[in-house]
């Protein structure tokens, strides 16, 4: 027979962690979101150098047509030495564009979430906190937003703002990207607003809240000191996630004929002219449709992999 | 191929030149030669028809203006007074008689045009009765009245009487008797010598009251109720209760949105009509609209429809083109148009015309027109008239020729060296030159030709603020957009005649705040700029109305040299536009067409002279 003894003697050392450094410990295990996170860093050195670097590579301008790179019928030649990613069905280098495209793609997707995030957390906040009239006011906004046909709205704002030079109102909206990012956070903000709302009355009821209101805290202290602090995680959630519902939706404007002008380069405008050649010009649909799967899924991984990391009830 | 108003003054008489021009009709005429191909009848030609049917005015004949539209009336539903024979080439835009025993000469110094109707021509089922000159009279009078959406009403303007008439100042027209059931006059107000082309559309033929009546005052709903004159007819036209207005019920055989059936009309008789000009060999016609195009040019492949009413892409000429199997099934026909750039004459730097012929010079032609898919889709444009319409005076004009049709950035820059914006070098650096407001399509093919606009004005140093837009036509009509330049712009003949040409697109007095087609705004004075909203450089713009003027009171061989001159000048010394393109209209057919020919005055397949596997 065996005994087991223990040793009364051994020091646990109980080792004190941060809330920062429990996300990252978790986090850090998730092998996806750390990929997802490297690849959005390379995007977005991309977007920021990529067009360029390809420019100075290939030594073709994003608008430049070569005329030897479409045959006698006006379509486009695949992927050779020199235009690695073949060309459109202008001639231009199609390689140069998918690049200056990342840049437009990163851009509204980055700007217009988290314009979307601030106003629909603003406006969730306000609507949890406050209750009452406030809360019924702009939860119905945002459901009647939710409820409103968002395309033919886009449709109609980009016909608008899209026939003058100036565009509309009074030049303070000018098409091409602007109008891309307003109609994206008018219909996208809330979403946020929404999940933030559910968040803040769920806080509102914890009793810190009840402490600091206790002591005299008027409203916008407990807001800002409170409610804002503990919505930290769910927003950068939320903003993972929807920057790449963003892209797509730049993507899928474009494809309509709704995004940015053609002579800017975006992966859905180069997706949407390959819809008439993607049968005899495969390259169209290849290289741009790539660079937006991965960009999407490298978002929604890293997003998934916030969510994990920061919210414990969601562990794996 | 919209149309707007003219308003001449003409003051002189053409009595000996209208004579000439009839002589010259009437041997070219008898001089038609028979379509190619074997002939047998029966059969169903069945077309494809690309998205919807697009009509302007739901099929009613009065106010419909799609070219298509004009195929299907003038080959196989409706008889006019004159027509043509529907075929290719010069002679198919040569007027021949058709209901009317012949093309008559004008008497009275132009002025006036009688016409004798053939005997034993009757409306299709259910009136079953013999078409008469009240029928043509009543047509005129529908289409003078506005409420009745006649778009191309302008055109018979020119009959006298018939604005007041439309206006309600006067109890019938004027200018136009019926001394009796076969006799129909016109009188002008002043002369006009396309007039009998004028007679060849749609809105112009016979229209019984009886039935047409019953939609005054509401354009468009006739379209359902068409009774036939000609060889076919809207198929269950017989079942069709015409025997008060509130019997009327909408015809079977066309749906209003995606099928539109035609069969034999039993009261047509062949030997009231000329073969050269029908020869009606299937027994029915199917139109069908269809969104997917691939769709369609597959089913033509697979001999489930013989022809498609689409523009092909350059994928599927490509197809036609190199694969040796399918080449005898494309064809490839002038179809007397021009695709063009259009630069506005008020806006900078394009208010210089020094500007706009480097523009001209410096355009890579050969580039815009692969993006239509090459030479099948027409020959590089040299200048504005398709030659045909000029019968061939001006083959060998082409003032901004440059080696390969790619454009010449020397001779550009030596041009652009004697504007005002430009720089020693050739090159503008002003700030006019900058961010000009360029309008384009979302069309594929336009987004294809834009890259090659932007280079090649780059070359000079203008840059763009460019506006996709869907749908850009409306922005580039509205004169107070003060759009200064666009690619989207293509132009058809109304008829054959150049006026149909000069009159819309470039004459001062046309210019309209809306729906407006002189986009150049050519012959702009001053004194209208206010009211239509143009900003820009508005005094000294160049005009072509006193040529045009003159032109338009000529007739025969002069009146197309007259043209031919006005071509001159508009494309060397005003250069309003970048013509680039004569186009072509491309037809695949289906392996089961036995006979098929081109039809010149539609610039479609010729549905009168075709046939097909029964």
């Amino acid at each position: 027979m065996t005994t087991v003894e223990v040793a009364a003697d051994v020091d646990v050392e109980v080792v004190g962690r941060t809330p920062r450094q429990l996300f990252w410990l978790r986090f850090k295990k998730d092998r996806a979101a750390i990929a997802g996170g490297i690849v959005i860093i390379l995007l977005i050195f991309l977007a920021l150098f990529g067009g360029s670097l390809a420019e100075r590579i290939s030594g073709h301008p994003p608008n430049e047509p070569y005329s030897n790179m479409t045959d006698d019928f006006g379509i486009p030649k695949g992927p050779n030495a020199d235009f690695w990613f073949g060309a459109d069905a202008s001639g231009r280098d199609l390689f140069v564009r998918t690049m200056y495209g990342a840049r437009t793609s990163l851009l509204v997707g980055i700007v217009a979430s988290g314009l979307a995030v601030a106003i629909g957390t603003t406006i969730g906040v306000m609507a949890g906190f406050f209750g009452k009239w406030a809360d019924t006011t702009l939860s119905r906004g945002a459901d009647v937003m939710l409820a409103v046909p968002y395309l033919l709205i886009s449709i109609g704002i980009v016909a608008a703002c899209s026939t003058t030079k100036e565009g509309c109102l009074h030049g303070w909206l000018q098409p091409g990207l602007s109008i891309v990012i307003l109609v994206i956070v008018l219909f996208s903000w809330p979403y946020t607003a929404r999940v933030i709302r559910g968040n803040t009355l769920s806080l509102k009821q914890k009793e810190f809240v009840e402490a600091s209101r206790s002591v005299g805290a008027g409203s916008l202290r407990i807001i800002g000191g409170d409610i804002l602090p503990n919505l930290v995680a769910p927003i950068i959630v939320l903003a993972t996630l929807l920057i790449p519902q963003n892209i797509l939706f730049e993507a899928a404007l474009s494809y309509l004929g709704l995004g940015v002008p053609p002579d800017q380069a975006s992966w859905g405008q180069i997706l949407a002219d390959a819809s008439g050649l993607y049968d005899v010009a495969w390259w169209l649909m290849l290289f741009p449709g790539a660079f937006l799967v991965v960009t999407t899924l490298a978002f929604n991984l890293l997003g998934d992999g916030l969510r994990d990391a920061l919210d414990v009830r969601t562990d794996r | 191929m919209r149309v707007q108003p003219t308003k001449r003054r003409f003051g002189f008489s053409i009595a000996v030149l209208v004579a000439v021009a009839a002589l010259t009709a009437v041997l070219v005429a008898a001089a038609s030669a028979e379509p190619n191909g074997k002939a047998a009848k029966g059969g169903t030609y069945r077309v494809g028809w690309e998205s919807s049917f697009g009509w302007t005015n739901s099929f009613d004949p009065t106010g419909e203006y799609l070219a298509n539209a004009f195929a299907i009336y003038s080959n196989l539903m409706l008889r006019n007074l004159v027509q043509f024979n529907h075929v290719e080439g010069a002679k198919g835009n040569i007027v021949v008689p058709d209901l009317a025993t012949s093309v008559p000469r004008p008497t009275n110094g132009g002025r006036t045009y009688t016409f004798k109707l053939k005997n034993g021509v009757r409306w299709g089922p259910p009136l079953n009765r013999a078409i008469t000159s009240q029928d043509v009279k009543y047509a005129i009078e529908r289409l003078a009245k506005p409420k009745n959406g006649a778009q191309y009403g302008f055109y018979f303007n020119v009959i006298q009487g018939l604005q007041a008439y439309g206006k309600g100042e006067s109890k019938s027209i004027s200018g136009v008797k019926t001394p009796n059931a076969k006799t129909i006059v016109f009188t002008l107000s002043k002369p006009a010598g396309d007039f009998p082309f004028r007679l060849t559309m749609g809105a112009a033929a016979p229209m019984p009251k009886e039935v047409a009546g019953c939609f005054d005052g509401k354009p468009g709903l006739y379209g359902r109720y068409v009774v036939a004159s000609g060889p076919y007819m809207i198929e269950g036209s017989d079942d069709m209760d015409a025997s008060s207005c509130k019997t009327l019920k909408p015809i079977s055989g066309y749906d209003g949105k995606t099928t539109l059936t035609l069969v034999r009309n039993p009261n047509y008789r062949a030997s009231t009509d000329s073969r050269k000009a029908r020869e009606s060999n299937p027994d029915s016609y199917e139109f069908t609209v269809d969104t997917n195009i691939d769709d369609i040019y597959n089913k033509i492949g697979a001999g489930e429809l013989e022809d498609a009413y689409a523009t092909a892409s350059p994928k599927v000429f490509r197809e036609y083109t190199v694969n040796a199997s399918k080449r005898k099934y494309l064809h490839s026909n002038y179809a007397d148009g021009t695709y063009y750039i259009t630069m506005n004459l008020t806006q900078p730097p394009f208010d210089d015309v020094h500007v706009r012929r480097a523009m001209n010079w410096v355009m890579d032609r050969q580039a815009l027109r692969k993006a239509w898919g090459g030479p099948v889709a027409g020959d590089i444009g040299e200048h504005i008239l398709p030659n045909a319409m000029l019968l061939g005076k001006l083959n060998n004009f082409a003032p901004f020729k440059t080696p390969g049709d790619r454009g010449s950035i020397a001779k550009a820059r030596a041009e652009m060296k004697l504007s005002k914006y430009a720089n020693s070098n050739g090159v503008c650096s002003a700030k006019e030159c900058k961010n000009v407001l360029l309008i384009t399509d979302v069309r594929a093919v336009d987004k294809a030709t834009l890259p090659v606009v932007q280079n090649g004005a780059s070359k000079l140093g203008i840059t763009f603020t460019v506006r996709s837009v869907n749908g850009a036509y409306p922005v580039i009509q509205t004169t107070s957009r003060n759009v200064a330049i666009s690619n989207r712009p293509r132009w058809f003949k109304d008829y054959a005649d150049p006026s149909t040409f000069v009159d819309p697109l470039f004459y001062g007095g046309n210019i309209i705040p809306t729906g407006n087609t002189n986009y150049a705004l050519v012959g702009l004075k001053a004194s209208q700029a206010a009211s239509l909203g143009i900003k820009g450089s508005i005094n000294n713009v160049p005009s072509i109305d006193k040529l045009a003027d003159r032109c338009q009171a000529l007739i025969g061989n002069p009146r197309i040299t007259c043209y031919a001159g006005i071509d001159r000048v508009l494309t060397r010394d005003i250069a309003p536009w970048i013509p680039y393109m004569s186009a072509k209209t491309v037809t695949i057919l289906g392996p089961t067409v036995t006979k098929w020919d081109f039809d010149q005055s539609t610039g479609f397949t010729s549905l009168a002279h075709v046939a097909v596997k029964s």
